[in-house]
């Protein structure tokens, strides 16, 4: 007994000292790359970054990586400290495109054009520009995101007079906000009930297509214009097109599950929240371009890139491992697991037919529609959320409780710019 | 001599610091935050509150909600602990019955009631087969407030009145027979007997059931999340939501410092004016 207890003792301390890497089996020292991200934090994420996607990684170059899932605010915190100190332990930081325009603004990122070129692949030129940031390779795209509309492809039978299927697939002139509210009513007479959709329950991302969507298709802008008579226009609309989205919509934090129950035939949502939906039925939902308004179709791209910190302490390791996130393979594999959209070319290429590629041909005909107007998520670090809620309270004032667009737009304006002018970013 | 005196306080010693690390470390933070502006006092974050366009409807709709669903509970409870309180067949099954959403949490409750009141939910698709509807009924939108108001009463009516029901059902129990029995003798009726005997004597189980719901009523939120979401805004709800989206710590505590508020007033009130009355009274 006693020496059965010997035994495993001693067997327990030699797979500690192994695996604690005291001892390595292969006898050469292994790197391991810190690499902070805001972006992949949920846990089912992270599990697929940290058990699947990194793994191949370490075993193609035998280079370690310490995967840290951070929130914006203690990333910077944390870098900021490190540049002041000198002691840089970061080697790579994902982060979406405003964070590394306020990082790249404060000198903490290195200019990646000095590093070798990464072969094989062709990122997506709107995104190349972006990384480019006062003259500098401040990041290598990293991956996408997009919010489009889904429709059941029943509602076609319903399409108002004068919009082909073609021109909602496409994205033409006339797949305007008009049109989507002629379609609704349609939609709303042959049914019986309203047929429209969106996320507008608390966690829901209905304020992204306010500020993001239909503010600049009828303003031009995000929140410069946000008491114009366009914008009042834009408020008149929104409160005509109501009765035909589905009361329930203020409860709806994502749209997969009112699409699949049939509970809506049109919806818009963020392309992650809406793939359950299209894996669950290809046959049924197609991806579409947004409508566009009459200063052209505003949509959201969320941008995430990759960069080295100045000093960073392993910066070739760093950079192999940028090289391995953006090569096409990698990308795939991540559009397939979390639904992230690839930044080069070569990826859409070896899409598997199906789901995935329902998606992402919906993705690619908004991005290349003629009138885009890209925009970006203002960085506002932790005054985001602030910004959210003077978009969702305009809303539920003017739309929901009937208030008038003029007044209540004149008052909420002086703090929405405010919130800008606090934090130092251009008014978008 | 010494020694044993300390024995007492050695005793409550983990229980102390058991209060002061998890209530009393996060109640001075909570008072920072709300009472301090970069560091500087101020009551600033208490302005920005109460002009939050939440607040006060957050505030109403709480009171409300309690005002309607405790005093239901309360009356539900003890019609049906007295119907318990007698012997007959199935008894047992009954009791189980009553008791079983005690077992389920909030969120779980707000779930199955979605899932029941949804347009295609079980009671919809109930009444569209039985062709008494031809069309869902909505419940859920911020146009059917008051509907999700009421879903929202009858899901917690549903969880939480067996907690009462279990309260008042032990009360009912340690009512000594022998009141009862002497006032028959006297020829009391059962609506005499109810009101003189044990209504009385049931009051200090009832003021412990009331201060209990009470005091989670002013916490009501999963339910109402998961039922109406921000339709029907409640205290710690938007204490939440604030935390979690909007990212302002110094709200969040104010909301969590008016439900405390909220709860230590309505505790004294009730204690105050629902002494326990006793019938035989010590020397």
């Amino acid at each position: 007994m006693r020496r059965l207890f010997g035994v495993l003792l001693a067997a327990v301390v030699l797979f500690a000292v192994v695996s604690s890497g005291c001892i390595s089996p292969g006898g050469e020292e292994k790197v391991t790359v810190t690499f902070l991200s805001t972006q992949l934090n949920p846990p089912e994420e992270r599990a697929f970054v940290q058990e699947d996607l990194l793994k191949g990684f370490t075993s193609d170059t035998n280079i370690e990586v310490n995967f840290v899932p951070i929130s914006y605010t203690d990333m910077v915190t944390r870098l900021e400290g490190e540049m002041q100190t000198g002691k840089v332990t970061i080697d790579v930081i994902g982060d979406l495109h405003g964070g590394m325009d306020y990082m790249s603004s404060k000198g903490w990122l290195e200019d990646l054009s000095t590093m070798p070129k990464l072969e094989g692949r062709t990122f997506i030129s709107t995104f190349e520009q972006y990384s480019y940031i006062r003259g500098q390779k401040a990041y290598v795209p990293w991956m996408s995101a997009t919010y489009v509309m889904v429709v059941n492809k029943e509602a076609f039978q319903y399409l108002p007079e004068g919009l082909t299927e073609e021109d909602v697939m496409k994205g033409t002139d006339k797949w305007t906000y008009d049109a989507l509210l002629q379609w609704a009513k349609n939609l709303k007479e042959a049914k019986g009930q309203p047929e429209l959709g969106f996320p507008a329950g608390p966690k829901g991302l209905f304020v992204r297509f306010l500020h993001g969507y239909i503010y600049p298709s009828y303003t031009g802008y995000q929140a410069k214009e946000f008491d114009s008579p366009e914008a009042v226009e834009m408020w008149d609309y929104l409160k005509e097109l109501w009765p035909y989205v589905h009361p329930s919509s203020t409860t709806w934090d994502a749209m997969a599950d009112p699409l699949l129950k049939g509970e809506v035939l049109i919806a818009w949502d963020h392309t992650a929240r809406i793939k359950n939906a299209i894996e669950t039925k290809p046959d049924q939902f197609v991806v579409v371009p947004v409508p566009r308004g009459p200063k052209g179709r505003g949509f959201i791209v969320v941008l995430a890139g990759l960069a080295i910190p100045k000093g960073a302490p392993h910066k070739d390791e760093a950079w192999k491992l940028i090289d391995y996130l953006t090569k096409p393979d990698t990308q795939v594999k991540v559009l397939e697991k979390v639904g992230f959209f690839p930044t080069v070319e070569e990826a859409s290429g070896k899409l598997p037919e199906g789901p995935l590629k329902i998606l992402a041909e919906g993705v690619q005909a908004q991005a290349s529609t003629e009138d885009a107007l890209v925009v970006m998520i203002p960085n506002l670090g932790d005054k985001g959320g602030q910004f959210k809620e003077y978009y969702k309270q305009a809303f539920e004032r003017i739309v929901l409780n009937n208030e008038d667009p003029a007044t209540v737009t004149k008052e909420i304006k002086p703090d929405l710019i405010k919130l800008f002018e606090d934090v130092g970013v251009p008014v978008p | 001599m010494k020694r044993r005196s300390l024995v007492p306080y050695l005793l409550i010693l983990p229980a102390f610091a058991y209060l002061l690390f998890f209530v009393g470390y996060p109640l001075v933070q909570a008072l920072y935050l709300a009472f301090t502006q970069n560091g500087a006092l101020s009551l600033e974050v208490w302005r920005r509150t109460f002009s939050d366009y939440y607040f006060w409807s957050a505030f109403k709709y709480t009171i409300l909600l309690a005002g309607i669903i405790v005093p239901t509970q309360v009356a539900l409870a003890v019609v049906l602990a007295l119907l318990m309180n007698r012997v007959f067949k199935g008894k047992d099954a009954a009791l189980y019955a009553l008791i079983i959403p005690l077992t389920i949490s909030d969120v779980a409750a707000g779930l199955i009631w979605y899932s029941m009141l949804s347009p295609y939910g079980f009671i919809n698709k109930l009444l569209m087969n039985l062709g008494l509807i031809s069309q869902p009924i909505y419940v859920f939108g911020y146009e059917y407030r008051m509907r999700e108001f009421f879903a929202i009463v009858i899901a917690e009516l549903w969880r939480s009145t067996a907690i009462v029901f279990v309260i008042i059902l032990a009360g009912l129990q340690m009512i000594s027979k022998e009141y009862i029995e002497a006032a028959e003798v006297f020829g009391a009726s059962y609506w005499t007997r109810l009101r003189r005997i044990v209504l009385p004597l049931l009051k200090p189980s009832i003021q412990s059931a009331l201060i209990i719901r009470t005091l989670f009523a002013m916490q009501i939120f999963g339910i109402v999340w998961i039922l109406a979401g921000r339709d029907i805004p409640v205290l710690a709800g938007e204490g939440y939501y604030q935390l979690t989206e909007i990212k302002d710590a110094g709200v969040a505590s104010v909301y969590a410092l008016v439900i405390a508020g909220l709860s230590i007033l309505l505790g004294a009130l009730y204690i105050k004016f629902l002494r326990a009355e006793y019938l035989e009274v010590g020397e």
